[in-house]
């Protein structure tokens, strides 16, 4: 297993895995890619199962995309229909395989990313070259995302305990209700975004031209192989993508 | 008098972290209890069980006789009003005038009664000024009084009040102290604070728990 990987070596996994997914077209490849980013996933001895736990409440929001891909396209030949109604053609259900397979590759790679400490990650992108700004930005907003779902989570409680049980709401009122879960959510961005910018000026950030670190990445030989397998894989499903299929 | 809440053995861990353990309380429908004790031994989380927010892992929890388990948080929310630490949490919308109107526009009341209600509060937690504000952009104190306003305007039959008075000046807190000397003979009220002068003031019992158990219960 290879979870102290060089944060770098798992960004350039993940850049290859979710380029590569985003790319190709063919059912065949991306179903390819799936299969990769879930083998590296467990090399990486990335939580898969918890990435899964916690978008389950997504998965009939999901499900419903893929039918409604699948469903929309008219193009291509017929598999189920009558002669003049269409429900499912070949192309279509090629579109809704692709959306999915594209979908759980981003959610192969956010699970490998991870893997990763945020200070390793912020310290890997620091040493590709990225502005220390954007790098703290990065990290910044993704630490933010658990807060913005435990905030949508709250709202959520807090209208239930006003003594409204949404699930006997009419369809209109309960859209009405989706407002007033997103608006505090978005103002509480808001706020918090002016705070901690505030908080971070005060405590110096960008006093100086330059930034030192304690920590300091360097890739060892597991590093170097993996980004080699990692290049020469990549480069041969482009070429079968191109010549082959 | 009859109890409202009881807490039978009740244990609550987060994570594997024990939080609460083994609690046994009765809570009546009328009067004020006070709930202190430093800070982690689990008092908000004690208040957060009671309403339903914080599930637990054994005993019993019941509002009016009926178990917790087996209702829905709208449910509980109709006999229990929660006051969140931080007000924060509760307001939602827009501006403070609808925030007050919320629980009532969704309970089919009428406008005219709703018109009333909310003009009632809005002198009582002196909020007409802000009347039109944003809620979101509000201070701290503002906040706090506009979240126990909405509160109070959805007639709840027992009343868990997370750190009421923080954010309030000396003239606030003494319109919140003859606001809770008018109800707390029709409702109950369970005030989780560290405010002394509150609690010496109103309590006619104090709970302090420590390291999630219960060390002291006495009657005033």
């Amino acid at each position: 297993m290879i979870r102290d990987a060089d944060p770098r070596t798992k960004l350039f996994i993940v850049l290859c895995i979710s380029t590569l997914g985003l790319f190709f077209t063919n059912p065949l490849m991306q179903l390819t890619v799936f299969i990769l980013g879930l083998v590296t996933t467990f090399l990486f001895k990335a939580s898969l199962i918890s990435t899964i736990k916690r978008i389950r409440k997504m998965m009939s929001v999901i499900i419903l995309i893929v039918i409604l891909q699948s469903i929309f396209v008219k193009s291509g030949n017929v598999l189920i229909g009558t002669e003049n109604f269409t429900i499912i053609t070949d192309e279509g259900l090629k579109r809704g395989f692709g959306f999915l397979m594209r979908l759980l590759v981003i959610l192969i790679s956010g699970t490998i990313i991870s893997t990763c400490s945020m200070r390793m990650l912020v310290q890997g992108l620091v040493q590709m070259k990225l502005p220390y700004d954007m790098a703290f930005m990065t990290s910044v907003g993704i630490r933010f995302l658990p807060l913005l779902m435990e905030e949508i989570k709250d709202t959520f409680t807090a209208i239930q305990l006003k003594g409204i049980d949404i699930k006997n709401l009419t369809l209109k009122k309960r859209f009405e209700i989706m407002s007033y879960i997103f608006t505090p959510v978005i103002a509480g961005t808001l706020n918090k975004a002016k705070k901690l910018s505030l908080s971070v000026e005060c405590r110096g950030f960008r006093a100086y031209d330059s930034r030192t670190s304690i920590i300091y990445l360097k890739f060892n030989k597991g590093d170097y192989m993996i980004l080699t397998i990692a290049t020469l894989l990549s480069l041969s499903l482009i070429l079968i993508n191109i010549y082959v299929l | 008098m009859t109890d409202f809440i009881t807490i039978r053995n009740m244990t609550c861990n987060i994570g594997d972290h024990p939080i609460l353990k083994d609690i046994t309380l009765d809570f009546p429908g009328k009067g004020f209890v006070s709930l202190t004790g430093p800070n982690g031994s689990g008092k908000t989380t004690l208040g957060k069980v009671m309403t339903g927010i914080l599930p637990f892992q054994s005993g019993q929890v019941s509002i009016d006789g009926k178990d917790i388990k087996s209702m829905s948080l709208a449910q509980i929310g109709r006999k229990i009003g929660y006051l969140f630490q931080n007000p924060d949490k509760q307001i939602f919308a827009p501006t403070v005038i609808e925030e007050l109107s919320f629980g009532m526009k969704y309970k089919n009341i009428s406008k005219d009664e709703i018109d009333k209600r909310t003009d009632q509060m809005l002198d009582t937690f002196d909020l007409r000024s802000i009347r039109d504000s944003t809620s979101y952009f509000l201070s701290q104190g503002e906040k706090q009084r506009l979240a126990i306003a909405a509160m109070l305007l959805n007639e709840p039959e027992f009343l868990i009040l997370d750190e009421p008075t923080t954010g309030l000046d000396i003239k606030r807190k003494e319109d919140l102290s003859k606001y809770i000397d008018r109800i707390s003979s029709k409702v109950g009220i369970l005030m989780i604070s560290h405010d002394k002068g509150f609690i010496n003031r109103h309590s006619d019992r104090i709970i302090k728990l420590e390291e999630g158990c219960v060390v002291y219960d006495k009657r005033c």
